[in-house]
């Protein structure tokens, strides 16, 4: 019989040749990928060791906040490992190709529990080990702690992963043996979505702005008064905080420890057991499942043939719309990005802009900048989820598209097209409402409108374009997509590109508006170097529009391989 | 007819098909044969579009796939070995979709669809999603939409894989119908029975390079004539192709 690490073996393979796979463009991945992952390493670190250090200063309710802080970080860390369990747990047990080929091999059942689970665990907390690693070292340095506190901590976040990730998949066996696996999957991922959408409307409503202030200090006692619940010590995030403070301060705290790996392991036994009684009968009807019920979205073609498109486009377009609002894991994405447009238009709302009087209206106006920047940015992030994988998104059915006698401008076209309209209606109506909550100079109103149309353009056409330069065909989802070497390369083009924008905008609309506030003429050099900047911006987003398709058509002309 | 002429396609270092030349003509049935990994497939994606030749021409009805690539393919019809088609889709909307690509569009195509599901044996499923199929039936549905269109020409890659013997008997029946509208098919296939059973010609690939070329008897003759054992088409594709490699299984297994 094969030990149980054995059946790891194939992942390990597969991972390690992929690091020895040496293709084009690696190295500039690498420096791509390295540069962001350690900024963002830097700023958790920076983040953590500067909120230790503020905190220290407050003596003992410094250690108070520190403590229900930590607690507060692993009481979401927990919430997050639990849905990312349960999710993982539905592929790597049920779902997962190569389990037809383990399950026909005589492995001991129990040996392919603890393989899959192990799997499990790796696939659904290396995320979270990976933020904690510079923000616990941040925590650590700001203190001095010893030697001890990283052992503690590597010897805390295991159990602490294991306990949720445990009942994840608890939660999925129960859930497969009840639904169909498919439709399990669809449930669960709808459920972690809205779940990430409540959160962020949650922290947003809880107004953490206001412990900024100095004249809300009773509010904030109270604020953390209310997080004290009753059930708070019986969380395992709790006896995770309370370890890693103890050892923070050089001591231990074996009776939280003690909890965390007895539950742990209690519970990796208990999910063993239940394992071996429903595992297979879960499995079994995860091969089930055969009419689905489905939303037929007929009015969809009703109403592309009253746009003015050729049979070849409209038929693009209809098929476009109802592969997307069918899958789940493609529309409910959409549930987190309204809640994100609540938020954006909350911040707007509740922006005081009367704390200085005397510049309000020089600050409404620079923020009608920074409005149009965020929305700038939102518009990238939308596209790079949305249009960057919409040629990926074909996948293996992209031969029916290569065979058929159309032209590959009018496929890629069709998929700019489809991205434009809802990302430029989202972000013109999110900029349009933002500066009426701002109250900002009619003029700006026009400037940022404006801007926003050309943006649209330049960013879709850019996500379409090199989305299609950079296909990832056999890419099992669309955020998968949106994360490989492309979709980061689109990322950082389209940040430059609204900054440029931002720059080639903000210099002559504050030009024009300093002039009319002090009643002066705007001199000739003046108005010749403000068309300069209005023209350049232009030209600037047409061409990044104009050449990101022409190069994408190209890409996909001279594609070499084509999957099928 | 389809026509290759001097195809060459290589992968690095590495001559995956060497200056072929091969023609199907009008309402005739050939086959395509040969080892594993010999280069079928990679000719059959090069003629169906799929990959870019690294030299040489393909002609469909007369359009140079390289020039006229929308024409050659507007009369053409592919069924790849594996029916890789939109999950999410319904059978119905699936095959209107495929016709939309075609620019047919109109009263029409509803007839011609239902005619399709009906002759493959879908009609019950046509309101059904693709991802409930089985492959037998997702490969049925891709025949309903090589031959939704009218092609003129046909290429077929292994296209008795995962279909029941009913399944397997309907495509014999359809593709020698089609031939005797002349249409133009060729065929690759492993199934040496089926490429007896149903070629006018058969051309046999080998490291890339055709190697023979003729109907079965002439491939006979090529092997040096009619043996004890060349009844069946296998022991003249084993001749030709290197033997048959089945001396040791004695000690092996």
């Amino acid at each position: 019989m094969v030990p149980f690490p054995y059946l790891l073996l194939p992942s390990f393979w597969s991972s390690r040749n992929r690091v020895r796979r040496r293709e084009r463009g690696d190295a500039l991945r690498l420096t791509l990928f390295g540069s962001v992952g350690l900024a963002v390493m830097t700023a958790l670190f920076a983040g953590s060791f500067w909120v230790t250090l503020q905190l220290d200063q407050y003596a003992e309710l410094g250690d108070f906040l520190l403590r229900l802080a930590l607690s507060w970080l692993f009481l979401t860390l927990l919430s997050f490992l639990a849905f990312s369990g349960v999710v993982t747990a539905l592929s790597t047990f049920f779902l997962s190709d190569d389990l037809r080929l383990l399950l026909a091999a005589p492995i001991e059942k129990g040996r392919l529990f603890h393989a899959r689970f192990l799997r499990t665990l790796g696939q659904s907390s290396w995320m979270v080990v990976i933020f904690l690693v510079p923000v616990l070292t941040g925590v650590g340095v700001a203190r001095c702690a010893p030697a001890g506190f990283y052992i503690t901590a590597g010897l805390t976040v295991l159990p602490f992963a294991v306990i949720p990730v445990a009942l994840g998949s608890g939660i999925t066996l129960a859930l497969v043996n009840i639904f169909p696996a498919r439709r399990a999957r669809d449930i669960l991922l709808l459920m972690s979505l809205l779940f990430a959408a409540s959160i962020i409307l949650l922290l947003r409503y809880i107004q953490p702005e206001r412990l900024l202030r100095v004249e809300s200090l009773p509010d904030v006692t109270a604020f953390f008064t209310t997080l004290q619940s009753p059930i708070t010590p019986l969380l395992p995030s709790f006896w995770a905080g309370e370890t890693l403070f103890a050892s923070l301060q050089g001591g231990y705290d074996l009776l939280h420890g003690a909890a965390l790996w007895t539950t742990a392991l209690g519970l990796t036994v208990l999910l063993r057991v239940a394992n071996d009684r429903w595992y297979f009968t879960g499995y079994s009807r995860a091969q089930e499942a055969r009419k689905t019920s489905f939303t037929r979205l007929a009015v969809l073609e009703r109403l592309a043939r009253l746009l003015p498109l050729s049979v070849v486009r409209r038929t693009l377009l209809v098929k476009d719309l109802k592969v997307f609002l069918r899958d789940v894991t493609q529309w409910s994405q959409l549930l987190l990005l309204c809640a994100l447009v609540l938020v954006y238009l909350y911040n707007f709302r509740v922006l005081d802009l009367d704390r200085v009087p005397y510049m309000r209206g020089v600050i409404r106006n620079v923020y009608a900048f920074l409005n149009l920047g965020l929305a700038g940015l939102v518009m990238a992030t939308v596209c790079v989820r949305f249009v960057f994988p919409a040629v990926s998104a074909e996948g293996a059915a992209y031969w029916i598209i290569r065979t058929a006698p159309i032209e590959l401008r009018d496929f890629l076209w069709s998929k700019f097209w489809t991205g434009l309209i809802p990302v430029f209606v989202l972000t013109e109506s999110l900029t349009v409402a933002g500066n009426e909550l701002l109250g900002i100079d009619p003029f700006l109103k026009v400037v940022t409108a404006v801007a926003i149309v050309f943006m649209s353009f330049a960013l879709v056409g850019l996500a379409a374009g090199l989305g299609a330069r950079y296909p990832r065909f056999g890419a099992d989802n669309p955020t998968q997509v949106a994360g490989s070497y492309g979709g980061v390369t689109f990322m950082l083009v389209a940040v430059f590109y609204v900054l440029v924008s931002i720059v080639l905008l903000g210099w002559p609309s504050s030009v024009y508006l300093l002039s009319r506030v002090r009643d002066v003429p705007l001199s000739a050099g003046q108005q010749v170097l403000m068309g300069g900047c209005f023209l350049t911006g232009i030209v600037l987003s047409l061409a990044t529009w104009w050449l990101s398709m022409r190069s994408g058509v190209r890409a996909l002309e001279e594609m070499d391989r084509t999957p099928s | 007819m389809i026509a290759i002429h001097d195809l060459v396609k290589t992968f690095g270092d590495f001559t995956a098909v060497d200056r072929v030349s091969l023609e199907a003509r009008a309402g005739e049935i050939h086959g395509f044969l040969g080892p594993n990994g010999a280069g079928k497939t990679t000719t059959i994606r090069i003629i169906a579009g799929l990959l870019k030749p690294t030299a040489g021409r393909v002609v469909v009805n007369g359009h140079d796939l390289a020039t006229d690539p929308e024409a050659a393919k507007a009369s053409l019809g592919f069924i790849p070995d594996r029916p890789f088609i939109y999950e999410k889709l319904t059978a119905g909307e699936f095959l209107r979709f495929h016709a939309g690509l075609y620019g047919i569009d109109g009263a029409g195509v509803g007839t011609r669809v239902g005619q399709m599901l009906e002759l493959f044996e879908l009609t019950e499923w046509e309101q059904e999603l693709v991802e409930a199929f089985s492959h037998g039936m997702k490969q049925r549905l891709v025949m309903c939409a090589a031959f939704l269109h009218r092609p003129q020409a046909v290429l077929v890659d292994e296209p008795m894989v995962g279909l029941d013997p009913r399944g397997a008997r309907l495509i014999k029946n359809v593709f020698r119908k089609m031939a005797e509208r002349g249409v133009a098919i060729l065929m690759s296939t492993h199934t040496l029975e089926v490429a007896q059973e149903m070629c006018d010609r058969i051309s046999i690939i080998v490291q890339g390079k055709i190697i023979a070329r003729g109907t079965v008897d002439e491939l006979r003759q090529l092997a040096g004539g009619p043996g004890r054992d060349d009844a069946q088409l296998t022991q003249v594709f084993l001749k030709l192709t290197g033997g048959s490699g089945l001396q040791e299984i004695d000690g092996i297994v």
